[in-house]
């Protein structure tokens, strides 16, 4: 047995012990039992461990249960374990906060903690699955436990939120579900290890159930909803883990038989810069934090569509670009969150600008959260430079068509850049507001720090090494 | 059939004794559910013992209302049970006619029960089941005496077997009587009615079918399909627009009939028949443990929310709930047999339940009461997490079940 799948169990075990403690242990036990897989997969990621480990042998057309561990799954993996602990940490200051807002006691805190933690746990679980079945398995999962995060501890209707957001992520899942299902059927088995191909209508079904969940311009709209009436540690994994997730199941699809992608590509290459772009200007429309930050995630999730459909450059890009705007990302919700728990709610636009006088240590997290969608000194800077290399391998014998096309994908790299720095501008720079100077907890910031400086350290050797390397054992091309 | 007649005996002795003491009634129906049990090959061991929990459950129900004739009930509901059991072994067709009389004749007794009689309730379900079964049971003989020589009369009987079904477990558009008497009479002998009663059906229908499987089936098979996208349609929508949780419920059993039924398209494919039987049976054990736990919820106010939004979980097909895992194996077996679009139907409708099941979650979910309804509740829930394992040990059980299904006639 893999050191992994013991490591695996840890947060399984430490979620459900944790009702049981104080507030204050059970934060400190769920958050550190994230830390034992996040070891363990960068251990992974540095012997380049790859090998599949059977968890149940069910018979045909279901096919074995097994935990897929390849360089891609423990890249994605420890992003995951990192983000959730630290965003663990960050949930005890500002969901007691939520709780006394709401009238519920410090008990509340019991529920909270198992379903977060379950929550986690799900989609560290599904990065790691090997089987279609229980790949949709924890996908449920972890949708079942966000649903009911939001709709037990939202803002404002977190009811009607909570049933959209469920509805819409719901009929995405089913969709890839039956798609699934007409693979499994044609391959007699749903183990990824013995797919050899995907039918077109199979990955039609799977691609669009992504899009939705993922999610691109149209299917969209439910997403700046959840994002921003989730509670802000829920509103940390969603975007940054849960929404990003659907890209990499379509990079597994993808592995498996890309005929579907080759054959569109144009098509849905367009598309994804289309939706980049008009996600990436709507940034610049929003009043309200939390929504301004769902709609970039709109944009950024164009990204992983466009690095998708360019060939084994792009896919390299897209596991990068997932890591980068997890981490980016996640640190933006929880600066968002730390300015609403000390400010009693403040999340208008209008009423900030200045902050970095009062709260210089989210203000400077902040920034780094910001570096990392801009792609500036961050390892998300490796995610653009391989979408860009990997436009130029495809599209490389027909200047005519590369051009524009360069031209437009840079231009959304820059749009990034620009919405982000915008932003920094309206909430923190500018002639400051006359408000007080809070106590900022260090729950609040130190954990934003923690992943800023991981997503630094990765573009030098030997972790950018180390990841390149492995992803292109696993993924091929020269690089 | 010897298990039969001893579990007769036992529950008529046990209702003729009850007069004296209700508790003699209940006991002596869980002896005859036990002696039901003892005579089980170990093939349908998975089988039986959920659907003996599912009666252990209504038992316990019952034990929690009063009615006009206490200890009676429980011979009525047991009866029903112990056919539950045997009619997955039985390969006779006189006996497999009678277990169907057997799930069907107490309940037109149990839907009258209740605070008060419900008698002009009673009659217009009577009038319902009367027909459903003269539908079936002719269409049934009239299937098996024609498969061989006569396509014609085969799917006349087909078409009259598939309406007595759908007009016995409430299919739409023959669901006129569910929705009405599931939000007037009693909760807890619906609740019965709901679960329990649904298998027989289910299940003489299939090893008529599968046993005389016949070349006129590969259109016939046609109709089926369409009278479960109705249901499922009607059923959802039905539910999503009522506002009483019973009848709410009443809908929502037409809409998971529809889902069971789509399972009988797979019976022009035999190779993965298995996995749509599995399903269907799954399907009706979630339907059962969901009903049990939201109608007794509806009787005691004393439910907690834990366990009513699990039960619209498992309802709405959510992992690792057995509903998850009944809808996995139908529309696999449907999308195995070539009805792609019935199985996306089929999902589309268990979204488009999300709301309605939620709704009855946080409404029904109000306590945490300390009395046995919660705790029927929670064992509803333990029924539905059953699979928490995935169910590969009762798909195999299945097959084996589905290798002897050919009846004598």
């Amino acid at each position: 047995m893999n050191l992994l799948v013991y490591s695996l169990i840890v947060p399984v075990i430490a979620s459900l012990v944790a009702p049981s403690l104080s507030p204050k242990k059970a934060t400190h036990i769920v958050s550190l039992s994230f830390l034992v897989p996040f070891v363990v997969a960068f251990a992974g990621l540095f012997t380049m461990d790859k090998q599949n480990i059977i968890l149940a042998e069910l018979s045909r057309p279901i096919g074995d249960f097994y935990l897929l561990i390849d360089p891609i799954s423990n890249a994605i993996g420890l992003t995951v374990c990192l983000v959730s602990a630290m965003v663990g940490y960050y949930s005890l200051p500002y969901m007691l906060h939520r709780f006394e807002e709401m009238g519920y006691g410090e008990s509340e805190y019991r529920k909270y903690i198992i379903i977060y933690g379950f929550y986690a746990v799900s989609m560290l679980w599904l990065v790691y699955s090997g089987n279609f079945v229980l790949l949709y398995i924890f996908l449920e999962i972890s949708l079942i436990t966000s649903f009911l995060l939001i709709y037990l501890y939202g803002y404002g209707n977190r009811r009607w939120v909570a049933v959209l957001y469920f509805i819409w992520t719901n009929v995405a899942g089913v969709l890839t579900l039956i798609g699934f299902i007409i693979a499994g059927l044609d391959n007699s088995s749903f183990a990824i290890k013995d797919i050899s191909f995907i039918s077109f209508t199979a990955w039609l079904l799977i691609f669009i159930g992504m899009l939705i969940k993922l999610p691109g311009l149209g299917p969209h709209i439910w997403l700046p909803w959840a994002h921003a009436e989730a509670p802000t540690p829920v509103s940390a994994l969603l975007s940054p883990l849960t929404v990003g997730l659907a890209g990499y199941i379509l990079l597994r699809v993808y592995l498996i038989d890309p005929s579907f992608i080759s054959t569109y590509r144009d098509i849905i290459l367009v598309y994804a810069i289309i939706s980049s772009i008009y996600a990436g200007f709507a940034v610049f429309k929003q009043t309200d934090y939390k929504r301004l930050l769902a709609y970039s995630t709109v944009s950024q999730m164009g990204y992983i569509l466009i690095g998708l459909c360019l060939g084994t450059y792009g896919l390299i890009g897209v596991v990068i670009q997932y890591m980068s705007h997890a981490f980016g990302k996640s640190i933006l919700f929880m600066g968002a969150g730390g300015i609403i728990a000390v400010y009693h709610g403040l999340r208008d636009l209008r009423k900030m600008g200045g902050l970095h006088e009062y709260v210089p240590s989210i203000s400077n997290a902040t920034l780094m959260g910001f570096m990392n969608l801009g792609g500036i000194l961050t390892i998300g800077m490796f995610g653009e430079f391989f979408i860009l290399r990997g436009i130029v391998d495809v599209f490389g014998s027909n200047l005519m068509s590369e051009l524009p096309l360069i031209v437009a994908v840079v231009f959304i790299f820059i749009l990034s850049g620009w919405y982000s720095f915008y932003t920094l501008k309206r909430v923190f720079y500018g002639l400051p507001k006359e408000m007080s100077r809070p106590k900022v907890s260090r729950y609040l910031d130190v954990p934003l720090y923690m992943i800023g400086i991981l997503s630094i350290l990765f573009i030098f050797p030997p972790l950018v090494t180390v990841l390149l390397n492995g992803l292109k054992a696993v993924i091929g091309g020269g690089i | 059939m010897e298990a039969l007649i001893v579990s007769i005996i036992l529950l008529t002795l046990g209702a003729i004794f009850s007069l004296k003491d209700s508790r003699i009634g209940f006991i002596a129906s869980i002896l005859a559910l036990v002696a039901a049990m003892l005579t089980l090959s170990p093939d349908v061991y998975f089988y039986g013992v959920l659907i003996f929990a599912i009666a252990i459950l209504n038992l316990i129900t019952l034990y929690i209302t009063k009615n006009q004739i206490k200890g009676v009930d429980y011979a009525l509901s047991a009866i029903m049970a112990v056919a539950t059991l045997l009619v997955i072994m039985t390969n006779d067709f006189a006996t497999l006619m009678a277990t169907f009389v057997l799930v069907s004749v107490p309940t037109y007794v149990l839907v009258m029960l209740g605070d008060e009689p419900k008698v002009d309730l009673g009659i217009k379900y009577i009038t319902f089941m009367v027909l459903a079964t003269i539908l079936f049971i002719i269409g049934a003989f009239i299937t098996v005496y024609s498969y061989q020589s006569n396509p014609a009369l085969y799917v006349l009987g087909y078409v009259m077997l598939i309406l007595g079904l759908a007009l016995e477990v409430g299919v739409a558009p023959l669901h006129e009587w569910v929705p009405d008497v599931f939000a007037s009479a009693d909760p807890i002998p619906i609740s019965i009615i709901a679960s329990i009663a649904k298998f027989v059906p289910f299940i003489v229908a299939f090893k008529i079918l599968i046993s005389t499987a016949n070349p006129a089936l590969e259109t016939i098979t046609m109709f089926s399909a369409l009278l479960a996208v109705v249901s499922m349609f009607v059923g959802n929508i039905g539910a999503l627009t009522s506002k009483e949780h019973g009848r709410v419920l009443g809908y929502s059993t037409v809409a998971n009939m529809g889902y069971v039924l789509a399972t009988f398209v797979a019976i022009v494919n035999l190779n993965y028949i298995y996995l749509a039987i599995s399903g269907a049976l799954l399907q009706l054990m979630a339907n059962s443990a969901g009903k049990i736990g939201f109608f007794t919820a509806i009787k005691k106010n004393e439910v907690g929310s834990p366990v009513t939004f699990a039960l619209a979980f498992s309802f709405v097909g959510m992992p690792p709930f057995m509903g998850f895992w009944s809808k996995l194996f139908i529309v696999l077996s449907i999308v195995n047999t070539g009805y792609l679009w019935l199985a996306i139907l089929l999902v589309i409708n268990s979204a488009i339940s999300v709301p309605y099941y939620f709704r009855l979650a946080r409404e029904l979910g109000r306590g945490w009461g300390s009395g046995i309804a919660n705790l029927v509740g929670i064992l509803t829930v333990l029924i539905t997490l059953i699979t928490i394992y995935p169910p590969d040990w009762f798909v195999q059980s299945v097959k084996v079940i589905v290798s002897s299904f050919n009846i004598a006639m």
